[in-house]
């Protein structure tokens, strides 16, 4: 009872008017980190306080004193949000997603997520499966290959529950008793038929309801729209299914190629309506129906038997141990060979080496030095 | 503002001078934002803290009371006053409920008495958040604790808000009855700094006796010899639903003005009773403990029981009913020390279903969201039993209770804890400590408020004066040859009522011969249906036709029908046979089963009853039914369900009228 006190607080201070995430954000670490203090006692200081303390403007503690009009009634919002089983997890908190956190950085990190069901799943590899409303069979057979994978690997799916790629890799990831995040377009009060459809999967664990936006928030393209970067922050790695010219599975590849993401597309042979292929140019990483990678801007059958037999020329234990090495270390071939006997040469290591997707290069007196970025997944790399 | 200042508001809003000290303690303490929980008896000007607060306030002040009756007067009395004040209930209609929201919303109201039970309506939900809330006020806050005597679920609800509201946001708790552990477990509940005022609990007015006696009879004769002498109207509470009935026929009997009630009357009725009492229509109403939480009658002149209640906060909380007017009232305990104990341990141990139970129901919950009546079917509890469980489960967090469409919905939580049983077994040890000390308010010799007062942890200086010990009166009971007489022939004359009149059918009220359990009817039935005693015997016969005399006068039937068998032969078919010769009406057999059914005590709850003997009555030629007015015989009326069902079903068929005649009466199924 005693931590859940503070939770009209937090939705007070997450729905602030006119204030965007990050000004809030910023306030939430000055608040509870720099000064070591609750959001109880912060709502209750004096104006004088919050200008020397937080270095509010004048406008801004107009905003906050607004604000605090409606802790009563948020009392009420907050009562019924947790009677009815959901809950709220704050930023500062242990249980918030770290790999969210993550990639959103303060800047654009919810300030609160409104959850129902297994929040523990937030913590654990999770893959998204993005692609269009419109999804073609192919596609959404691509979604259930991936979704199968990741359950069987016991990876978390998110998907957004929107119709085509979304609501199939969902249905998929429960048939193969998966786990899933479903991240809402609207808020979480308003999701009632969901609930109920999903009803067992929330309850033994396997589904996770996650909502950024006010409780009573109606659906609307905006939230959806908005929503699609939670999606997007919530994964280690994101598969694209079918993407469009536009839309906000494109926009969302996009933004997350520039800030370098995991992110691998479906080269399917059916490229009408398809538009990955563009998003492969971009930075995707193209991967089959099944999710195997393929080599970078070659079709399947352009593969040489040369490429083949690079694919294979070291073990499956041994590519582990090279992962592992790399996510520690940033080392040339060389040192590579020194630390891991693989019995190849240097050159067959360093075209090995270009193969893997995940492995990056970096320049360290004047020589190329390999490495592995510790939160990448390695989910669907075989050699 | 200062209290000078205050006391001149006082005077030029509610006309009073002043403010007992106390009130002005209280009321300090709220405008300054703090939270407190007053416990003062009635009487005391409780209601005062905060509606004068309230009228201090910028926004609206919400009160939370579970009593209908009190809001309604409260705000008679504010409106009369001139203060803005309303109350939201089941009792209004939808818009009366929706104009008083929106006067909330457009700040056209100061006070707004609500019940905690609304906490769950969803368009309430909804305008709460928009409404400005300056305070928020719990009536009867006792009720919060699971340690209290009169726990509401729905109080679970005001505790989380009252959690969640802000700092320094004023909240008053407000409660006339609460021991140091109830009052210990409100203040931990309600939380934040809360501070506890507690004002002396004594009850000067009642005058309190013990009256020991050696048998139901006694308590009977006793009541009929003095209950015209005592001044005034006044509740007596039975410990059962059927002594309700039978103490209100006797009363009835000896032609005076009584009437029964219990949870099994209906709403309508119960109203109706409720403004009977108001308005001193009867000398008395015998009731369950289900009378009282609605009732604020100020000129309550006694409150007698003839079963002792489980604890003394109990027998504080039901006596304090009585003379709020600060006058006189009598409060009258009957206790036959051989027997009156089994009934309230009954209660208490019995309070509690079995761990398998919540086990079952926990495990339904979890592969599917139900309502009520789904859990109750699903797991063939009884749906008393079901309501107390899933009370428990949502206490401890592991069921949540939604609303959709203003039906209760149970969710399993995730993640939630397991079941926790020592709470259970720390609550019943309690309890039976509790019973203990009831036990020793019958024998004490010290003055009877003093230890009253003592239980609920307020030590009085002075003793009443008034009671029995005090005034060193022991009232005996006088049983007379005559008085004998009179109740042996009340009881050969008195026939329970079987009342199944419903829109929907032509059944009309029927009777028993007597109460299974109340008799040796019982017995005897139990004796031919088990044991292979035979036919009833005769003498069940003639009870039966003096039970149809009495009820039914001459009134004639066209055809005599009774309830096809599942299991016991033919020995209704005998009994009907009989009946109607006796009476001279026709006897038939055309009423069948059209397949097999379970036998009813099977289930548990009436939902599956009903179940288990839906469609399942037929008969071939239907003209003889249509038009008919039929007499319909059974041995034992429990829940009543089968004889709803044929009366659905031959109403279908087009029977004028069918009356219900049976043997023996149970004390109540749970529907």
């Amino acid at each position: 009872m005693k931590q859940h006190t503070e939770i009209p607080y937090w939705i007070t201070l997450a729905h602030l008017p006119k204030w965007g995430t990050e000004k809030i954000n910023r306030l939430v670490v000055k608040i509870v980190h720099d000064n070591q203090m609750n959001l109880e006692i912060f709502f209750h200081l004096s104006e004088s306080e919050w200008k020397d303390r937080f270095e509010f403007s004048d406008n801004d503690v107009l905003d906050v004193q607004n604000a605090k009009l409606e802790l009563p009634n948020n009392a009420f919002l907050a009562e019924e949000l947790l009677s009815q089983g959901f809950e709220v997890v704050p930023l500062n908190s242990f249980e918030y997603s770290k790999i969210l956190k993550d990639n959103l950085k303060i800047k654009h990190s919810p300030t609160v997520l409104y959850t129902k069901g297994n929040k523990q799943i937030m913590q654990e590899n999770s893959i998204a499966i993005v692609g269009s409303r419109d999804a073609d069979k192919d596609s959404l057979q691509f979604t259930d290959n991936i979704a199968k994978k990741a359950s069987e690997q016991n990876k978390v799916v998110v998907s957004g529950f929107a119709k085509g790629v979304d609501k199939q890799s969902l249905d998929s990831a429960i048939r193969y008793k998966g786990r899933s995040i479903v991240v809402l377009p609207q808020g979480i009060m308003t999701f009632g038929s969901g609930i109920k459809k999903y009803y067992a999967e929330i309850t033994n664990g396997n589904v996770l309801l996650v909502s950024t936006f006010h409780p009573k928030a109606a659906w609307s393209v905006g939230l959806a729209m908005a929503r699609n970067s939670i999606i997007y922050g919530l994964a280690n790695e994101i598969y694209v299914a079918q993407s469009s010219e536009s839309g906000g599975t494109w926009a969302g590849v996009i933004n997350g190629l520039k800030k370098g993401r995991s992110i691998f597309a479906y080269l399917s042979e059916n490229t009408e309506k398809n538009n990955n292929l563009t998003l492969i140019e971009k930075g995707a990483k193209p991967v089959d129906i099944d999710g195997n990678f393929l080599e970078e801007n070659l079709p399947k059958n352009l593969l040489t038997s040369d490429n083949i037999n690079s694919k294979n020329i070291i073990e499956n234990s041994e590519f582990e141990q090279l992962v592992i090495l790399l996510k520690k270390e940033t080392l040339t071939p060389k040192q590579i060979l020194e630390k891991l006997p693989l019995n190849i040469s240097d050159k067959q290591l360093i075209k090995h080496l270009k193969t893997i997707p995940i492995v990056k290069t970096i320049k360290k007196s004047n020589r190329i030095h390999y490495f592995i970025e510790q939160n990448v997944a390695t989910l669907f790399l075989t050699i | 503002m200062n209290r000078q200042q205050a006391e001149q508001k006082l005077k030029s809003i509610f006309g009073f001078d002043q403010f007992h000290d106390n009130q002005w303690i209280v009321i300090e303490k709220i405008l300054q934002g703090q939270r407190v929980l007053l416990i003062e008896k009635t009487g005391f000007g409780k209601s005062l803290c905060y509606q004068f607060t309230a009228t201090q306030f910028k926004g609206i002040t919400i009160i939370f009371s579970p009593l209908l009756a009190l809001m309604r007067d409260q705000v008679q009395k504010l409106q009369a006053l001139g203060i803005s004040a309303n109350f939201i209930s089941s009792q209004h209609t939808e818009e009366e409920n929706q104009q008083t929201i929106h006067d909330a919303l457009n700040e056209k109201l100061k006070i707004l008495y609500i019940h905690p039970s609304r906490m769950e309506n969803i368009m309430w939900l909804e305008t709460v958040r928009n409404i400005k809330i300056s305070m928020v006020v719990v009536d009867e806050a006792h009720c919060i604790s699971t340690w209290g005597h009169d726990f509401i679920p729905s109080y679970r609800k005001i505790i989380n808000l009252v959690n969640l509201l802000p700092l320094n946001f004023p909240v008053l708790a407000t409660t006339a009855t609460a021991t140091k552990r109830v009052e210990d477990d409100i203040k931990t509940q309600i939380g934040k700094n809360i501070v506890s005022i507690r004002g002396n609990l004594l009850r000067e007015n009642l005058n309190l006796y013990v009256i020991m006696v050696q048998s139901e009879d006694e308590k009977m004769i006793w009541l009929a010899q003095h209950l015209e002498k005592i001044q005034g109207t006044g509740i007596i509470y039975a410990g059962t639903r059927a002594n309700t009935e039978i103490y209100a026929k006797w009363f009835e009997y000896l032609k005076i003005k009584a009437v029964h009630y219990n949870s099994g009357i209906d709403t309508a009725t119960k109203k109706y009773i409720e403004q009977g009492l108001m308005n001193n229509e009867y000398k008395c109403v015998v009731s369950t403990n289900a009378l009282g939480m609605g009732i604020d009658k100020p000129d309550m002149r006694f409150v007698i029981h003839t079963q002792i209640p489980v604890s003394p906060i109990h027998y504080y909380q039901e006596i304090g009913r009585a003379g709020r007017d600060s006058k006189p009232a009598y409060i009258v305990l009957f206790y036959n020390p051989a027997e009156d104990k089994t009934l309230p341990l009954s209660f208490i141990e019995g309070g509690r279903p079995k761990l398998e139970k919540y086990h079952s129901v926990i495990n339904i919950i979890k592969s599917e969201r139900l309502g009520l009546n789904g859990v109750v079917k699903t797991t063939n509890l009884k749906q008393t039993e079901v309501k107390v469980i899933l009370a428990d489960l949502i206490e401890q967090g592991i069921v949540v209770e939604l609303v959709e469409k203003s039906r209760k919905i149970y969710e399993f939580k995730f993640g939630s804890l397991d079941l926790n049983v020592q709470n259970f077994k720390d609550l019943r040890n309690t309890k039976l400590r509790e019973f203990d000390e009831m036990l020793n308010y019958l024998v004490t010799k010290n003055c009877r408020m003093t230890f009253l007062c003592n239980f609920l942890d307020d030590n009085l200086s002075n003793d009443c004066g008034v009671c029995d010990n005090c005034r060193q009166r022991t009232v005996n009971v006088s049983v007379t040859q005559e008085w004998n007489d009179k109740l042996v022939n009340f009881r050969e004359t008195y026939f329970p009522i079987l009342e199944i009149e419903n829109k929907t059918t032509n059944l009309i009220n029927g009777v028993a011969a007597s109460y299974y359990g109340v008799s040796n009817v019982g017995q005897t039935l139990h004796r031919s249906k088990y044991e292979n005693g035979g036919d009833f015997p005769d003498w069940l016969l003639r009870l039966a036709l003096k039970a149809f005399y009495k009820h039914f006068g001459r009134k004639k039937f066209d055809i005599v029908l009774y309830v096809p068998p599942t299991e016991s032969g033919d020995l209704v078919k005998n009994f009907a046979e009989k009946i109607a010769n006796s009476l001279s009406f026709k006897f038939s057999n055309i009423l069948k089963k059209n397949r097999m059914t379970q036998p009813q005590k099977k289930f548990q709850t009436g939902l599956l009853k009903i179940d288990n003997l839906k469609d399942a009555f037929t008969v071939e030629n239907k003209n003889d039914i249509i038009g008919k007015n039929i007499l319909l015989i059974d041995d034992i009326y429990d829940s009543g369900a089968t004889i709803k069902e044929i009366g659905k079903y031959l109403s279908k068929l087009g029977a004028t009228k069918i009356a219900p005649l049976t043997i023996a009466k149970t004390l109540g199924g749970d529907l």
